[in-house]
């Protein structure tokens, strides 16, 4: 029997259209190349990116998010230096969608360029694919001059979860860019070491409140006891998104003799705050804390009546 | 549903010069989760697309995967 679908796959067919005069059966004809989803397409695709005409340049660039490998990822490498910026855009927004480590060999290359945007999206799309020869040139941009290339360059080297990246991250979580330092706390979080614990530590006291936010948070996963003096001083802070990333990590380091300090913060008028008090009261369960939690048994908050309840329902069954 | 009554007052207007409906074309028509949009025969026998009812959630694909850019939606003053 027959195809029904026969002339909707034929792809030759297709390509065929691709040679149109008409810009418009040219998008057309890339739709329905793409529809077919047969990564035959990809070589025709790759051709269309560099159409005559912006708007089928744009439209391949997005069709080849649908394939992967290095002929998709080549393709979209070259699109980055497209003269329309929506081309590029496209392009760039595909590349981070490949997902076949292959596709990084089309990848590598362009990690050397100088070009601000390429270098951007190269590490963006390299990223995912966890490439163990990314490490190099990663480390190299860190001392691009542009802080969007040097906060990428730590997202590449934090997805690799290599330890020997240390040093890299301590010069990144040093870096005079918030942002890149941010990128950089939160890369250490797999590293669970004194050294990484003492960048953390040092960077709860960053001038930058999400520095400091994302430094307590990354202590959540790899902290220790030690750092625990540190998360005590930073219940002080003037930021609750702060003091809500300490109570958190001090619960999940079990320091009850932040408690009472912990309890104190219960009467901050930020829901998300006493919720999170409330929790870490209830994993911490020292019994003189029930005191602050009592008052709030009735929260106007459900999430933190919720909490409440089931800390001092804790607290009790430990005395 | 209302229908609509003028393709200019209504919040998604396609740009018939640049719509490529009459080749094939149904991207807008496909992605509007209300399905208000329709493929419509012009006086010159060409094909473009148009808002056959007036029902909107300023959701955006059909302005965002339009390929040529021939549709605009206008959003509200408020939701701007």
């Amino acid at each position: 029997m027959n195809n029904l679908f026969e002339d909707f796959n034929d792809i030759e067919m297709l390509a065929e259209d691709l040679q149109s005069t008409d810009a418009g059966e040219r998008i057309m004809a890339v739709i329905e190349l793409t529809d077919t989803a047969d990564p035959e397409v990809i070589p025709h695709l790759a051709t269309a990116i560099r159409d005559q005409d912006i708007n089928v340049r744009k439209q391949a660039a997005i069709a080849l998010t649908d394939f992967d490998g290095v002929s998709t990822a080549a393709a979209l490498v070259g699109a980055l230096s497209d003269e329309h910026a929506e081309v590029r855009q496209a392009a760039a927004v595909s590349l981070t969608e490949l997902k076949d480590p292959d596709a990084g060999d089309a990848i590598i290359p362009s990690l050397g360029v100088d070009d601000e945007f390429v270098l951007v999206s190269c590490l963006a799309g390299i990223k995912e694919l966890r490439r163990a020869d990314a490490m190099g040139p990663a480390i190299e941009a860190l001392k691009h001059h542009s802080a969007s290339v040097r906060c990428e360059a730590v997202n590449v080297i934090g997805w690799l979860q290599d330890k020997t990246s240390l040093p890299a991250l301590r010069s990144a979580a040093g870096d005079n860019d918030a942002l890149v330092r941010r990128a950089a706390l939160t890369a250490l979080g797999f590293n669970k070491s004194d050294h990484a614990e003492q960048i953390l530590v040092a960077a709860l006291t960053d001038s930058d409140w999400q520095v400091r936010e994302a430094a307590a948070e990354t202590l959540t996963k790899s902290g220790s006891a030690g750092c625990v003096p540190s998360l005590i001083k930073l219940l002080e802070d003037e930021y609750w998104q702060v003091r809500l990333k300490a109570v958190r990590t001090l619960g999940k380091l079990d320091a009850r003799d932040a408690a009472t300090l912990i309890g104190e913060q219960m009467t901050v008028p930020v829901p998300n705050l006493r919720k999170e008090c409330a929790a870490a009261l209830g994993v911490l369960a020292v019994s003189d804390t029930a005191k602050f939690l009592e008052p709030y048994y009735d929260d106007n908050d459900p999430d933190v009546r919720k909490n409440v309840r089931w800390a001092l329902e804790k607290i009790a069954h430990t005395a | 549903m209302p229908l609509a009554q003028s393709s200019t007052s209504v919040p998604v207007v396609v740009n018939d010069d640049l719509c490529i409906a009459d080749k094939g074309c149904t991207v807008c028509v496909e992605v509007c989760p209300l399905d208000v949009l329709r493929i419509t025969d012009m006086a010159d026998g060409r094909k473009t697309a148009h808002m056959e009812y007036d029902e909107c959630w300023y959701c955006m694909p059909c302005e965002a995967d339009c390929p040529t850019g021939a549709v605009k939606v206008n959003l509200p003053y408020l939701l701007k």
